[in-house]
C-alpha cells in the first residue's frame, strides 16, 4: 500500500496539482469529442466525473473545485443545447445542477475517503514504529541477567525473561500462562492482602521472598513489584523483578550468629573482666590487713616478750617478719601485673636510648660500687606506652645487674640486631649466670623461678610483667641463655 | 609543750586500732584520739548525733579515715564531710590498705587532704602513723573551730 503514499508525494506543488486538474478535464474533453465524432454519445459525463475522481484523488480538494467548474464549463460549452455558448437553457438547468452535484459529492466522497486513508496509513506507520521500540525494549529485558515477569492482575505471568529462565529453570513458554505465586511457591515475609494493598496504593512494593525453583530448591530473592496502570488508571499488570540474594542471606546469616557469639563472649569476658577486678581489689584490701597485723603484732612480741623468749623463739618471731614481708611484696608485684593487664596503653614516640639512660640512673643503688662495663649500642625510637616500657627496660636490666652479681668482670650490652621493615629487634645480654635453655619455656611464667631465693632475691613476676607488656605492644619476647655463659633477652616490636 | 589537736580515727578493724594506738602511744598523742569503728559512728560523731550528741560541737583537727568500712563506706564519709559547709574544712587523711588507682582517683576528686597506704612492714607503719599524727595534730595549723588542747 505503501505506493499510495509515494503517489501523493510526486505532486508536491501547487503548479502541478492545479495542472493535473486542467489536464485531466482536458484529456476527459479530447476523448468525450473524439467519441462524439464517431457517434458515441452521453459518454463526456462519466469522463468528466472520472476527471475530477482523479484529481480529488491525486491533488486534493482546491484542484478538484477547479476541475469541476472547468468541467461544468466544458459540459456546457461543448455538449449542451445551444453548442458552443455558455448559455444554459431552463430546461437543461436541472441536468446541469444534477452534474455539478454529482461532482460535488464525488469530491466530497473521495476527499474524506482519501484522508481517511492517509490518517489510516499514518497511524499504520506510528502502529509499526512502536512495535519495532516495543520489540527492542523486549529483547534489551531479555538481555539483563535480572529476572524480570510480568504477570497480571489474576497473577498470570505473561512475560518471562531471560533472567527468570536463568534463575528459575522454565523457558518462557513454561512459564508464561502459569499462576506466578503457584508456580515459584512464592513465600511472602507478610499477609499478602496487606502486599497487595501496598502495591495498589504506592505503586510498587519491595521485599524478600522465598522461591522454589524447577530443580526444587529454595531461592531467596530481593524483590520489586512496579503496579501498570492502564489509561483509565486502572491496574492491568505487576512487573516483578527479582534478584538473587540467597549467597547474601546466607553469609548475613552467618555474620549474625558470629557476632551473637562474640557478644555471648565478651559478655562472658566482661563479666570475667570485673570479676578479676573485683578479686584484685579485694587482695589489695583484704589479703594485706592480716599481714599487716602478723607483722605488726610480731614486731610487738619482738620488743615487748624478747626476754621471755630463747633465742630460738626470737629466730621463729624474725622468720615471721621476713615471711610477712616477703607475702607483702609478692602481693604487691602481683597486683601490678594484674594491673598491666587491666590498665589502657598511652601510646607515644618514645627514645629507647633516653629511656635506657633513665634506667641506669634510677638503679644506681644496686650498680653503686660494682665495676660493670656498660655497652650500649644505637637505640631506636619506638612508639608505646612509655612507663610500661621504662617497667620492661627497668626488669630486663635490673635481672642483668642481679645475675652478673658474681661475675668478676660483668658486662652488660644493649643494642639492636636489625631493624627491618615492618619491625625491630632489641636486645639485652649479660655475662652472667645464665640459665638453661631446658627451662626456657618456664622463663616468662608468673612466679617462675630458676635459681633459689637465697641465691637471688625476686618474687617471679618479672619477667612475666616483660612479656605481658610486650604482648600488648604486639610484639614478642624470647631469650637465649647458656648455664655459667649468661643470657641474652630479645624483643621484638612492631615498627610505628 | 604544743597544743594537740583531735584525732578521730575511723576504723573498724580492732587490730588495726590497736597497732595505730601503739604507733600513736610513742609521741603520746593518744589521748587525743577518738575511735569510730564505722562509717555511720564517724558522721555521727561529726554531726554530734547519737551517743555523741552531747559532745561539744567543735570538729576534729584531723580525721584518719579507713576505705573499706561496715555500713557506711569511707568514700561515702569522705563524700558527706567534703558536702557540708562545717565539715568541709577538716583535713581527712585516707589511711588503707589499698593501693588501687581507682580508690585514690575517687579520694582526690572528693578533695581528701592526704592518701596513705598502710606498709605492711611494721617499723613503716610506725613510721607512717607517727609522722601523719605529729603533723596532722601538732605542726599543722588546724582550722578554726578545732579541739585541741594541751
Amino acid at each position: 500500500m505503501s505506493h499510495w503514499k509515494a503517489s501523493l508525494a510526486k505532486i508536491p506543488s501547487p503548479i502541478q496539482r492545479y495542472g493535473l486538474a486542467v489536464l485531466s478535464v482536458a484529456i476527459a474533453l479530447g476523448i468525450a469529442l473524439f467519441l462524439e465524432r464517431y457517434q458515441f454519445r452521453g459518454v463526456e459525463f462519466p469522463l468528466f466525473l472520472f476527471s475530477i475522481a482523479l484529481t480529488v484523488w491525486y491533488a486534493g480538494v482546491g484542484p478538484a473545485v477547479v476541475s469541476v467548474a472547468l468541467s461544468s464549463i466544458a459540459f456546457d460549452y461543448f455538449f449542451t443545447e445551444p453548442l458552443y455558448s455558455l448559455y444554459i437553457r431552463g430546461s437543461d438547468l436541472p441536468y446541469y445542477a444534477i452534474f455539478v452535484s454529482f461532482a460535488s459529492l464525488l469530491t466530497w466522497f473521495s476527499a474524506i475517503r482519501h484522508r481517511a486513508e492517509r490518517d489510516l496509513l499514518r497511524s499504520r506507520d506510528e502502529l509499526q514504529k512502536e512495535v519495532e521500540v516495543r520489540t527492542q525494549q523486549a529483547s534489551l529485558l531479555n538481555l539483563t541477567h535480572d529476572t524480570i515477569f510480568v504477570r497480571d492482575m489474576g497473577g498470570i505471568i505473561t512475560y518471562w525473561n531471560r533472567g527468570a529462565q536463568e534463575l528459575y529453570g522454565w523457558t518462557p513458554e513454561q512459564a508464561v500462562g502459569k499462576r506466578s505465586h503457584d508456580l515459584l511457591r512464592t513465600v511472602f515475609p507478610a499477609p499478602i492482602e496487606e502486599i497487595s494493598a501496598e502495591l495498589l496504593r504506592a505503586g510498587r512494593w519491595e521485599g524478600e521472598l522465598k522461591h522454589v525453583k524447577a530443580d526444587q530448591t529454595e531461592v531467596v530473592v530481593s524483590s520489586r513489584w512496579s503496579l501498570r496502570r492502564n489509561e483509565e488508571k486502572k491496574p492491568v499488570a505487576v512487573l516483578e523483578t527479582n534478584n538473587d540474594i540467597t549467597e547474601r542471606k546466607r553469609g548475613e546469616e552467618e555474620v549474625r550468629k558470629l557476632n551473637q557469639q562474640l557478644g555471648k563472649r565478651t559478655t562472658e569476658l566482661e563479666a570475667i573482666n570485673k570479676e578479676l577486678e573485683a578479686f584484685a581489689y579485694s587482695v589489695s584490701h583484704d589479703l594485706r590487713a592480716p599481714l599487716r597485723h602478723i607483722a605488726g603484732y610480731t614486731e610487738l612480741l619482738q620488743k615487748n616478750a624478747s626476754a621471755v623468749v630463747d633465742e630460738k623463739g626470737r629466730r621463729y618471731m624474725a622468720t615471721i617478719l621476713e615471711s610477712a614481708k616477703r607475702m607483702g611484696t609478692l602481693i604487691d608485684d602481683l597486683l601490678a601485673f594484674s594491673r598491666i593487664g587491666r590498665a589502657e596503653t598511652r601510646e607515644t614516640m618514645v627514645s629507647l636510648e633516653q629511656l635506657v639512660k633513665e634506667v641506669q640512673s634510677e638503679l644506681w643503688q644496686e650498680t653503686d660500687g660494682r665495676n660493670i662495663a656498660w655497652r650500649i649500642g644505637t637505640l631506636p625510637d619506638l612508639y608505646g606506652d612509655r612507663s610500661m616500657l621504662k617497667l620492661v627496660l627497668v626488669n630486663l636490666i635490673s635481672n642483668a645487674i642481679k645475675f652478673t652479681r658474681k661475675s668478676s668482670r660483668p658486662e652488660i650490652e644493649i643494642g639492636c640486631t636489625e631493624e627491618k621493615k615492618d619491625g625491630m629487634v632489641v636486645f639485652i645480654r649479660d655475662n652472667g649466670v645464665g640459665f638453661d635453655m631446658k627451662y626456657v619455656n618456664k622463663l616468662f611464667g608468673v612466679f617462675q623461678r630458676l635459681h633459689r631465693t637465697e641465691e637471688f632475691e625476686g618474687t617471679g613476676i618479672g619477667l612475666a610483667t616483660v612479656q605481658r607488656i610486650i604482648h600488648r605492644h604486639g610484639g614478642q619476647v624470647w631469650a637465649e641463655g647458656l648455664v655459667g655463659g649468661g643470657a641474652t633477652f630479645y624483643l621484638s616490636l612492631p615498627k610505628p | 609543750m604544743p597544743t594537740i589537736g583531735r584525732i578521730l580515727l575511723v576504723e573498724d578493724d580492732p587490730r588495726d586500732v590497736e597497732l595505730t594506738m601503739t604507733a600513736l602511744e610513742e609521741y603520746n598523742l593518744s589521748n587525743e584520739v577518738v575511735v569510730a569503728v564505722d562509717g555511720e559512728e564517724a558522721l555521727d560523731y561529726l554531726f554530734c548525733r547519737g551517743k555523741f550528741q552531747r559532745r561539744t560541737s567543735e570538729n576534729p583537727a584531723v580525721l584518719l579515715l579507713d576505705l573499706k568500712l561496715p555500713k557506711v563506706d569511707g568514700l561515702e564519709v569522705l563524700q558527706q564531710i567534703k558536702s557540708d559547709e562545717r565539715l568541709k574544712m577538716i583535713p581527712v587523711v585516707i589511711l588503707t590498705s589499698s593501693r588501687e588507682e581507682r580508690d585514690m582517683v575517687a579520694s582526690y576528686k572528693l578533695g581528701v587532704n592526704a592518701y596513705v597506704v598502710k606498709p605492711v612492714d611494721f617499723h613503716e607503719f610506725v613510721n607512717a602513723i607517727k609522722e601523719l599524727g605529729v603533723f596532722w595534730a601538732i605542726i599543722n595549723e588546724a582550722p578554726p573551730g578545732s579541739i585541741r588542747n594541751k
